[in-house]
């Protein structure tokens, strides 16, 4: 019998998306922790540091290093049964699907994903540094659909040849692509009076996922007017 | 030149097409994604002294951003701002609008910014002494937390001070308490904005301030 998929809906698109993952008996639900908001059905709740296939603590620790939470939730139900999940900040989800190829997600971005699908932490290098990013992104694989979060809205651009995204703006991207830090200008002192610093120049052919706004830069914005803690 | 917003309400972008040697001057750090034959100019805002002034007085960046398409294709430049909102623009034809501190986003090439006098009572209030003023022709884009709303203004009018966003010439402000002394501290409003005379003003319909007062409540307790 072929195996029932998860079915996941968006709602309140795009500024106040939460998703609800219609769950078929015995396929497994894996979500970032702390993204419940309710749960319909009976639904038993596995909470692990890793996924089925493999990983451990160690998966654990280097889901921290990407932004992402220690543990990660596993949700099972025996009949048909609905998972809430939403994210911290107001904005928009994604749903994509994998068929064999890799996308590469940015910490945070990750919010849930089937049992078919692979996640493991993926190091782009140095360069994750300076990438406005987290240092480890996570590399999703497999034939199964995954459920990405944004703050803001999404918008995909197809590169042809070579794109430029500033740093903090990249959701996720599919691993046909390559992406380099540069300068934004022409010289580093232009590059650094723009204001843009560095930016993310992707070469290749493929799809990179935007979203419209910069939590850093929100949270940047605000930080000055935040009272220090009174001793 | 084509720019289009993007996005729903809470969180506008812009979209901006340039044709080959079109330009865009673009708020510093506002730049989301673009195609790479578009290739960002930095320079001083203004002359040196013009600029300083703008930096320390007037909330703006030193510098400005120039963008321009160096291709010979169409290409396109996405332009975000920090806070989550509305993005509008507004065509100028040598009359002079004000922009509160922050909240502008792009203009076209013949449109100047400047710095005008607001006055000691605007800095007590916390608004600043002096404030953004844009002449010229062409069009402005600003940005805002939440929505923008459009009021035509005659006569009297009065508004919290960190919500008016965009005011034309036409209209001065005067800086006046919510109510007596004692009432405008208890009732957390302390100084409003008493605006006169006539022309088309827009507000903000959040403040980051108030947010911040919010979240500042809710750490440390």
């Amino acid at each position: 019998m072929e195996q029932q998929k998860i079915n996941f809906e968006l709602q309140h698109r795009p500024s106040s998306t939460i998703a609800i993952c219609h769950l078929p008996p015995g396929e497994t639900l894996v979500s970032e922790g702390g993204a419940l908001m309710a749960l319909k059905g009976p639904v038993t709740v596995n909470t692990t540091t890793h996924q089925k296939k493999g990983g451990g603590v160690m998966a654990g620790l280097k889901r921290l290093l990407s932004g992402e939470s220690f543990f990660m939730n596993q949700y099972q139900s025996q009949q048909n049964s609905q998972i809430w999940l939403c994210s911290a900040l107001p904005g928009d989800m994604m749903i994509h699907h994998l068929t064999g190829q890799r996308l590469i997600v940015a910490g945070g971005a990750f919010v849930a994903c089937d049992s078919d699908v692979v996640i493991d932490l993926e190091w782009q290098g140095m360069k994750s540094f300076l990438s406005g990013q987290n240092l480890f992104w996570i590399k999703a694989q497999g034939h199964g659909q995954l459920l990405l979060n944004s703050f803001g809205f999404i918008y995909p651009v197809q590169v042809e040849d070579e794109y430029i995204v500033d740093t903090g703006h990249i959701v996720a991207f599919e691993e046909t692509l390559n992406f380099s830090i540069s300068k934004a200008s022409t010289s580093w002192i232009q590059s650094f009076i723009s204001g843009e610093g560095f930016i993310c120049r992707f070469k290749g052919r493929g799809i990179v996922w935007c979203q419209s706004h910069n939590p850093s830069e929100y949270g940047g914005l605000l930080t000055p007017y935040l009272r220090p803690k009174r001793k | 030149m084509q720019v289009v917003e993007q996005g729903t309400a809470a969180f506008q972008i812009l979209k901006c097409d340039l044709m080959p040697n079109e330009s865009i001057i673009v708020e510093p750090g506002a730049m989301a994604s673009q195609d790479v034959g578009i290739v960002p100019d930095a320079s001083v805002n203004g002359s040196f002294i013009q600029a300083l002034m703008l930096r320390f007085l007037g909330g703006e960046s030193f510098f400005i951003n120039e963008y321009t398409n160096r291709s010979v294709k169409p290409q396109a430049l996405y332009i975000s701002q920090p806070v989550p909102g509305d993005i509008q623009m507004v065509e100028i034809n040598n009359q002079e609008i004000f922009l509160e501190a922050g909240s502008f986003i792009a203009r076209t090439q013949g449109v100047r910014t400047n710095l005008r006098w607001a006055g000691f009572a605007s800095l007590i209030a916390g608004e600043g002494l002096f404030k953004l003023s844009f002449t010229g022709q062409g069009r402005v884009w600003f940005g805002c937390y939440g929505a923008v709303v459009e009021k035509e203004v005659v006569g009297d009018y009065i508004v919290d001070s960190g919500h008016l966003l965009l005011w034309p010439s036409t209209i001065q402000l005067e800086l006046k308490l919510a109510g007596g002394l004692i009432s405008s501290f208890l009732s957390k409003e302390g100084f409003v904005l008493r605006l006169k005379g006539h022309g088309k003003i827009r507000l903000q319909t959040r403040s980051v301030k108030g947010l911040a007062e919010w979240l500042n409540a809710r750490f440390w307790r």
